[in-house]
């Protein structure tokens, strides 16, 4: 039994030596086959891992606004049929904190009102997107302040002027000058710089870092006034859980709270909509899926086009070597054995190609992720899987010229010249 | 038993839409150990004869038996075996494999005979040896002579210990010394009871054998035994 597969072991290596000494022979062709084989490898493999680096990509920015939470917005939920019992979705701080008292396992809520703001300070200017909320943001988004502070309650009971900075609306105002205690002019009047918050870097080419913080009353009262229905309305509301919470339960019972807050009956549309993270990731995971295969269906065409061009050489190869085959079948080769032969000297060309597809693979991938901020993994699963799939190719579109070779009769093919 | 035997021996080509017969019923035997030159002009159909009892061509009817095998109801892969085991070729133009050394031409039998590698080199240099090509072990074809390149035509034809070594114008492409020493291996062998079948044209190459076979328009005209005039004198 060890024997017998030592044999065939070997008989396998002598395929790879007889294809290793066919391909040196033709070194030109070979490396131009070659070449076609290593774009559709090259192509097939960024595309794969572009897709998971997007993928990667989503999962990180929605880490970044914090694992597990829900996200309410007063905006009426179409997501069902069914009679709209308001014009215009409602969410207030009173709902917020029916939430936080009784929904159970509530780490934190933040509650915001969001605006496009200008800051000015000594000539310099920057515009951001401003975010009024209270000190649970902190607890909620991860964010903490790395120098200075954070917004606190006082801050918010008073309405205080103060702002809490992202690195990059620091950066922009003041350079590497710290800000910290500075004072700025926001549509005109003056806040205190209180704090620079921790960087979150960016996602999607989406600057996280471009935020400023102020106490939702500041907001409330110098920024947001018409937009809102009511005094006490809120653009969005942050429900940050702690760890091990059911989200879609918490989703059902705070559904329950604000239809009853509500009095939305039946099969009647919500005036709020509750999202959570783990449906966040879902739907980006479907996204970035189908973003993903349509990137290797298109990729896949090179590879398809490298592997016509196996077979093209591999029949040139064919009849070219005609007596060579005639030679073999006298001193005894079977059918099978001229086919396992030109199939392994078709895989060796895939396998080759497919390395050094992989290797420019892993290079672009490299630069992508220095250069444009853009992660492009590629682990030891895709590059064993692209070499897999080379070998796949090489049998694949070998597999007709084998065939072919190995029904030469014997006499014939030795005739040939 | 004959070695090799055939009844009613017959083969067709269609050729410019005419029937050629090649061969055409040809019945003979030939026995373990014999030495038969099969001669005839070009055309006569003694090439095609040999393509059949080597198993290479099919025969249109007739009957080929190899050491009591019938041929006509053997799978191609079936007489892939019967070629690897019973029979050695050797070619006029040698046929070795280029840019392969002598060793690696001679072990080609051997990777289709299912041997390990080790097992593969030591039987191929054994028969390279014997050829008296010991030292010439990893020259490849082109840095042999002619006569050098058909030695390891026989010593491959040679390596799986086959009974019948089939030869076709072995010396067609040799001088008439070279010619001289690849038939005084041939005589050797022979004496070690290798039967041997040579195709040739050649008249004195045809006198070493001890039996002579003359074929025309695909028929035997004459099958007579050779007074061999090197074995009266010894």
């Amino acid at each position: 039994m060890i024997g017998n597969f030592r044999q065939q072991a070997s008989g396998w290596l002598v395929n790879v030596a007889i294809a290793m000494t066919a391909l040196r022979t033709n070194l030109m062709r070979s490396i131009l086959t070659t070449l076609g084989v290593m774009i559709g490898v090259f192509a097939v493999t960024l595309a794969v891992a572009v897709g998971s680096g997007a993928q990667v990509s989503v999962m990180q920015s929605i880490n970044a606004l914090g694992s597990n939470m829900a996200l309410i917005f007063p905006q009426p939920d179409t997501g069902e049929g069914g009679r709209r019992s308001f014009d215009r979705g409602r969410l207030t701080m009173r709902d917020a904190r029916a939430i936080q008292k009784q929904i159970s396992g509530i780490d934190d809520i933040a509650p915001q009102l969001r605006s496009n703001i200008q800051l000015i300070v000594a000539g310099r200017n920057a515009s951001t997107n401003a975010v009024g909320t209270t000190p649970g943001y902190g607890k909620v988004s991860n964010l903490v302040a790395e120098n200075g502070r954070f917004i606190s309650e006082a801050d918010v009971r008073s309405a205080a002027r103060v702002v809490v900075l992202g690195p990059t609306v620091a950066r922009k105002l003041f350079g590497d000058f710290d800000p910290v205690g500075e004072t700025i002019r926001i549509n005109r009047a003056p806040f205190t710089v209180i704090g620079i918050t921790e960087s979150k870097g960016s996602s999607f080419g989406n600057d996280n870092d471009d935020i400023a913080l102020m106490p939702i009353s500041t907001m409330r009262q110098r920024f947001s006034g018409d937009s809102l229905a009511g005094p006490d309305d809120l653009q969005l509301l942050f429900v940050g859980f702690q760890n091990g919470i059911s989200l879609p339960e918490a989703k059902r019972e705070m559904t329950k709270l604000l239809r009853e807050r509500y009095r939305v009956r039946g099969k009647d549309i919500n005036p709020f909509t509750i999202r959570t993270t783990e449906e966040f990731m879902k739907e980006s995971a479907q996204v970035t899926g189908i973003f993903q295969i349509v990137l290797v269906a298109i990729a896949s065409i090179s590879l398809l086009v490298g592997g016509i061009g196996i077979m093209n050489i591999m029949l040139v190869s064919v009849t070219e070597r005609t007596r060579e085959i005639g030679l073999r079948m006298a001193l005894g080769a079977k059918r099978s054995d001229i086919r396992n032969q030109f199939l392994v000297e078709a895989a060796v060309l895939c396998v080759i190609g497919g390395a050094m597809g992989l290797i420019l693979a892993i290079a672009g991938g490299t630069a992508l992720t220095v250069y444009a901020d853009f992660p492009v993994p590629i682990g030891v699963g895709v590059g064993v899987g692209a070499i897999i799939f080379s070998a796949f190719i090489g049998l694949l579109f070998g597999g007709y010229p084998a065939v072919r070779a190995s029904r030469l009769s014997p006499i014939e093919a030795l005739r040939t010249e | 038993m004959a070695l090799v035997e055939t009844q009613d021996l017959v083969k067709k080509y269609e050729l410019g839409g005419e029937t050629v017969r090649a061969v055409d019923g040809v019945s003979l035997s030939i026995e373990r150990g014999e030495y038969v030159a099969i001669m005839g002009a070009s055309g006569s159909g003694k090439s095609t004869f040999m393509n059949m009892i080597g198993c290479l061509d099919i025969p249109t009817s007739g009957i080929v038996r190899i050491d009591g095998i019938a041929t006509s109801d053997r799978d191609s892969d079936a007489l892939a075996e019967l070629r690897n085991q019973k029979i050695g070729f050797v070619f006029q133009q040698f046929n070795l494999l280029a840019r392969t050394t002598a060793l690696d031409n001679v072990a080609v039998p051997l990777i289709y005979a299912g041997l390990g590698t080790e097992a593969r080199r030591e039987k191929a240099k054994a028969k390279l040896e014997e050829m008296g090509l010991g030292d010439r072990l990893d020259h490849s074809p082109a840095k042999l002579s002619g006569g050098q390149q058909q030695r390891v035509a026989i010593a491959r034809a040679l390596v799986t210990d086959p009974v019948i070594l089939l030869a076709d114008e072995p010396t067609g492409a040799l001088d008439s010394k070279t010619s001289e020493d690849i038939m005084q291996i041939f005589e050797s062998l022979n004496a070690q009871g290798i039967t041997i079948i040579v195709v040739t044209h050649e008249a004195e190459i045809a006198d070493h054998a001890k039996r002579r076979i003359e074929f025309r328009d695909g028929k035997v005209i004459e099958d007579v035994a050779v007074n061999n005039s090197q074995k009266v004198s010894s």
